[in-house]
C-alpha cells in the first residue's frame, strides 16, 4: 500500500508540473501589445531627418512605410475625445533591406509591427525603375508573417501617399482593398494581383500589368496599370486609364462597366452597360510568321441615351449605335496593341500564354525573347457588340 | 503475442489506418516536387500513374501478407529466407519505421515552429508528441486505429473545404496544355509521386491484424483511391493558383494556398489554421504509426515485450528527429528514406513472394 501511495505522490507531482510549463502558449504576445500592419509602401530613400544611424554598413536605398492600426484612437481625455487623432499610424524608415527596416522600426515605436494581417502593398515607379519587384518583395516572400492574399499595388507618386489620408475615421490601407473590389462597375480596373499570383508572374519571364493608384493630399484614384518588365522586374512604364479599358476589353476579364460612344448622326452621347464579355484569340503559324486575330464579343443594355427622343428605337437605331459602340472598343483595343508593341515592346496581353497552351512546341523556340518577337506580330481584332435591353424606358 | 482476439482490427479500420499513414509530409511539398521534377503542369497525369505503381507494390505486399496467417513480417521473413537474412531484412525494416517516424515528427517541429509557434524550441514540441505517442500505442492497436478513425473524417472534411475555397483564384490555364510536349515530362516525376504513396508497406504487419485477411486486396484498392482524390486535388489546386513557376518557388505550397486568400463574411477570414490543425493530427497519425511499427518489429526480432520495445526505441527516435541541422538536410533524409522504400518495398516484398511460391507447399505445411 506504501508503494502505490508513493506511486501516486509521484504522479501527481509530474502532472502538476506538467501543467505549470505546458499549459499556455510559448510564444504568446498580448493583442493590445502587437503593431497590426495593415499596409506597407516601398518608395525611394529620403534623407531622414534626426534619425542618425551609426551602422556605418548601412546604405540608404529605400524608404518602407508602414501603417499601424492605432489601439486606442479615441483615448479619453478628462472625459473628452480627443479629435484629430487618427486610427492608424504610419511609420517610416530607410535602409538598403526590409527586415533590417523593420527590426528598426522596433526601436522607435513601442508596439513591432505584426503582420498576418497586411493587406495591400504599395510599390513606387520611382524605386521599380531601380530596383526589381523581386528583390523588393523578397522578405515578403520569405517570412511567416505575411500571407499571400496581401495585395500588390504600383503608385505613379510617392507610395507612401497611397496611405495617407484626412478623414480620421478610414484605414487608407482598407481604403485601397475595398476599392480594387469594385470590379464589377469599371472596366478600367485591372484585376487585383494577390502576391499569390505574383510569385508565378514573377519567374515566368512574361510581362504583365500591376494596377496603378495615384493619390494627392489624402486622396487616391485608380488610374491605369503599371507595365512590368517580365525579364527584369522592373516597371517600364503605363498604360493610361483608356488603355487599361481596352485592355480589360482586349482579355474579357471585365465583369462590368460601361462604354461612352458619341452618336455621329446626332452628335450625341450614347452609354452601353456591359453585361457579359468575352474575348478569344485564334493564331495563324506559317513557317516563322506568326499573326494573331482577336475577336471580342459583348453583351449589355443601352443604358443612357442624349439622343433627341424623337428618334425611335427601332432595329435600325440599334444596328447603328451597336456599330458606333463596336468602333469605340476597336479604337481602345488597338490603342492598346499599339501602345504595348510599338512602345513599350513587351507582351501583357496574353498572346504568350495562348501560344503557350496552344502551340507549346513553337513557344518553347519563341520564349526566350518573346517580346521582341511580339513588336512584330500582327494582330487583327473584331469586335461584335449586341444591345439586348435598352432599360425601362421606352421612346414613341 | 499480439494475436489476442481483441487486437483485431475491421477491413474498414484498416483502410483508414493506411490513409492516414498516407496523408502525411507530402501533401505540403507534393506539388512543388513533382513540378521540380517535370517541369510542366501535368504532374497530375503523374499523380494518378504514381498511385497505380503504389497499387501494383501494395497487391504484392497482400499476396504475399496473406500467406501467413497471423504472421508479421518480422515473424515470416525468417521462414522464408532463414533466420539471419530474414532478421536482416527485418532490422532494415524496423531502421526505415523509426527513421520515418524520426522524420515525421521532426517536420511537425518545424512545420509549427515557422507557422504557429516561432519562438518555441523544437524538444519542446517533439518531446509531448513523443510522449502521447507513447501513451497512446502502448495500448495497442486497437486505440490506435480508434484514433486514427476519430481524425479521419475532420481531415477529409477539412481539407476538401480549405482546398475548394481557393476556387476564386484558380486558373484553368495554368493546368494547361495537357500533354503539351509529349509524355516525357509527365513521367520524370514518377518516382516522386510513386513515392507519395508509400503506407501500403504497413500491410507487412498489418494483415496479421485484421479480422479478415482475405479482404486485405480490396483494402488495396480503397486505400489508393482515397490518397489518389487527396493528392489529385492538391495538385490540380495549387498549379492552378501558383502556377508552375511560382508553385517552385515555395517550400509548403498547400499551405502556401490556404494564405492565398480570405473569405470576408464567414465566421472564419482565413483558414490556414484549421489546415494546420488537421494535419498536424495527420503527421501525428504518420508517426505513430510508423513507431509502432518500427517498436513492433523490434519486439518480435529481439523477442521482447511490446511495451518494453516502445521505450528502448523511443531515444533513437528522438536522436535521429534531432540530427538533421537544417530544412536541406531533412529534405535529404526525406530523400534517402524514399530510395530506401524503393528498394525495401518496391523489390524486397516481390523477391520473397517469388521465393515463397517456388517453396511452395512446404511453407505452408509449416503453418
Amino acid at each position: 500500500m506504501q508503494k502505490y501511495k508513493i506511486m501516486r505522490g509521484v504522479r501527481r507531482f509530474i502532472i502538476f508540473f506538467s501543467i505549470l510549463f505546458m499549459s499556455g502558449c510559448w510564444s504568446s504576445v498580448e493583442v493590445e501589445e502587437r503593431g497590426f500592419g495593415v499596409g506597407v509602401a516601398f518608395d525611394i530613400a529620403e534623407a531622414s531627418e534626426n534619425k542618425e544611424s551609426t551602422d556605418s554598413l548601412k546604405k540608404d536605398l529605400l524608404t518602407v512605410t508602414y501603417q499601424l492600426i492605432n489601439p486606442n484612437p479615441t483615448s479619453q481625455d478628462n472625459g473628452e475625445a480627443v479629435s484629430g487623432r487618427k486610427p492608424y499610424n504610419n511609420i517610416s524608415q530607410t535602409g538598403d533591406s526590409i527586415h533590417q527596416i523593420v527590426r528598426e522600426l522596433a526601436r522607435e515605436n513601442e508596439h513591432p509591427v505584426f503582420m498576418p494581417h497586411l493587406k495591400v502593398l504599395v510599390v513606387s515607379e520611382e524605386i521599380l525603375k531601380t530596383l526589381s519587384l523581386d528583390e523588393i518583395l523578397d522578405f515578403h516572400f520569405r517570412d511567416n508573417e505575411v500571407r499571400l492574399s496581401t495585395l500588390a499595388f504600383v503608385s505613379s507618386g510617392k507610395a507612401y501617399e497611397t496611405l495617407r489620408t484626412n478623414q480620421n475615421d478610414t484605414f487608407p490601407a482598407f481604403r485601397l482593398l475595398d476599392i480594387s473590389g469594385n470590379e464589377y462597375r469599371t472596366t478600367k480596373l485591372l484585376t487585383p494581383v494577390p502576391l499569390a499570383k505574383l510569385i508565378g508572374k514573377m519567374h515566368s519571364g512574361s510581362s504583365f500589368l500591376l494596377q496603378n493608384v495615384v493619390s494627392s493630399n489624402g486622396e487616391v484614384k485608380f488610374s491605369g496599370a503599371a507595365v512590368i518588365d517580365g525579364k527584369t522586374n522592373k516597371c517600364l512604364g503605363f498604360l493610361n486609364e483608356e488603355e487599361l479599358e481596352g485592355y480589360t476589353w482586349f482579355t474579357g476579364e471585365g465583369e462590368g462597366g460601361v462604354i461612352r460612344t458619341l452618336d455621329k448622326e446626332t452628335d450625341q452621347i450614347v452609354i452601353f452597360e456591359v453585361d457579359e464579355m468575352e474575348s478569344s484569340i485564334t493564331s495563324t503559324i506559317d513557317g516563322a510568321q506568326i499573326a494573331f486575330d482577336v475577336s471580342i464579343k459583348s453583351e449589355g443594355m443601352l443604358s443612357e441615351s442624349w439622343i433627341d427622343s424623337e428618334e425611335a428605337i427601332d432595329n435600325e437605331f440599334i444596328k447603328r449605335i451597336e456599330k458606333e459602340i463596336e468602333e469605340t472598343v476597336a479604337q481602345l483595343v488597338t490603342g492598346v496593341l499599339e501602345k504595348t508593341q510599338q512602345e513599350y515592346e513587351v507582351d501583357v496581353m496574353g498572346f504568350g500564354e495562348h501560344l503557350r497552351i496552344n502551340h507549346p512546341k513553337v513557344w518553347e523556340e519563341m520564349k526566350d525573347d518573346w517580346d521582341q518577337t511580339f513588336s512584330d506580330v500582327p494582330i487583327t481584332s473584331n469586335v461584335t457588340v449586341k444591345i439586348v435591353d435598352y432599360g425601362s424606358r421606352i421612346v414613341k | 503475442m499480439i494475436s489476442h482476439p481483441k487486437d483485431k482490427i475491421t477491413t474498414p479500420q484498416t483502410v483508414v489506418f493506411i490513409t492516414s499513414y498516407n496523408i502525411a509530409i507530402g501533401i505540403l511539398t507534393l506539388p512543388r516536387v513533382t513540378v521540380e521534377e517535370a517541369d510542366s503542369p501535368d504532374v497530375w497525369i503523374t499523380v494518378i500513374l504514381g498511385a497505380v505503381i503504389a497499387f501494383i507494390s501494395g497487391i504484392i505486399i497482400v499476396k504475399l501478407s496473406q500467406q501467413f496467417v497471423e504472421k508479421t513480417f518480422y515473424q515470416y521473413s525468417q521462414d522464408i529466407v532463414g533466420n539471419l537474412v530474414g532478421k536482416t531484412l527485418s532490422i532494415l525494416f524496423i531502421i526505415y519505421f523509426l527513421t520515418l517516424s524520426a522524420l515525421e515528427i521532426r517536420v511537425l517541429a518545424e512545420v509549427t515552429g515557422f507557422y504557429l509557434l516561432e519562438n518555441t524550441p523544437g524538444w519542446a514540441m517533439i518531446m509531448p508528441m513523443m510522449w502521447a505517442g507513447i501513451y497512446l500505442i502502448s495500448g495497442g492497436i486497437n486505440p490506435l486505429v480508434r484514433l486514427l478513425e476519430i481524425i479521419f473524417p475532420f481531415t477529409v472534411i477539412i481539407f476538401m473545404l480549405v482546398l475548394f475555397m481557393s476556387y476564386n483564384l484558380f486558373e484553368i490555364n495554368n493546368l494547361r496544355p495537357v500533354l503539351g510536349l509529349g509524355v516525357t515530362p509527365a513521367l520524370k516525376a514518377i518516382k516522386t509521386t510513386a513515392l507519395s504513396y508509400t503506407c501500403f508497406e504497413s500491410l507487412l504487419f498489418l494483415v496479421a491484424f485484421m479480422k479478415h485477411p482475405a479482404k486485405a486486396v480490396k483494402v488495396v484498392v480503397i486505400a489508393t483511391i482515397i490518397p489518389l482524390v487527396f493528392y489529385l486535388l492538391t495538385v490540380v489546386m495549387v498549379i492552378g493558383v501558383f502556377s508552375i513557376d511560382g508553385v517552385v518557388t515555395r517550400v509548403w505550397p498547400t499551405i502556401d494556398l490556404i494564405t492565398s486568400y480570405e473569405l470576408r463574411g464567414l465566421i472564419f477570414e482565413r483558414f490556414d489554421s484549421l489546415l494546420l490543425a488537421v494535419w498536424v493530427m495527420q503527421i501525428f497519425a504518420t508517426f505513430i504509426i510508423t513507431y509502432f511499427a518500427g517498436a513492433l518489429g523490434f519486439a518480435q526480432v529481439f523477442n521482447k515485450n511490446i511495451s518494453l520495445s516502445i521505450y528502448i526505441v523511443l531515444p533513437v527516435v528522438y536522436i535521429i528527429a534531432m540530427v538533421p541541422k537544417d530544412l536541406n538536410d531533412i529534405f535529404t533524409l526525406g530523400d534517402w528514406i524514399g530510395n530506401s522504400a524503393i528498394f525495401l518495398f518496391g523489390t524486397v516484398p516481390l523477391l520473397l513472394l517469388i521465393i515463397t511460391k517456388l517453396k511452395g507447399g512446404k511453407v505452408n505445411a509449416k503453418i
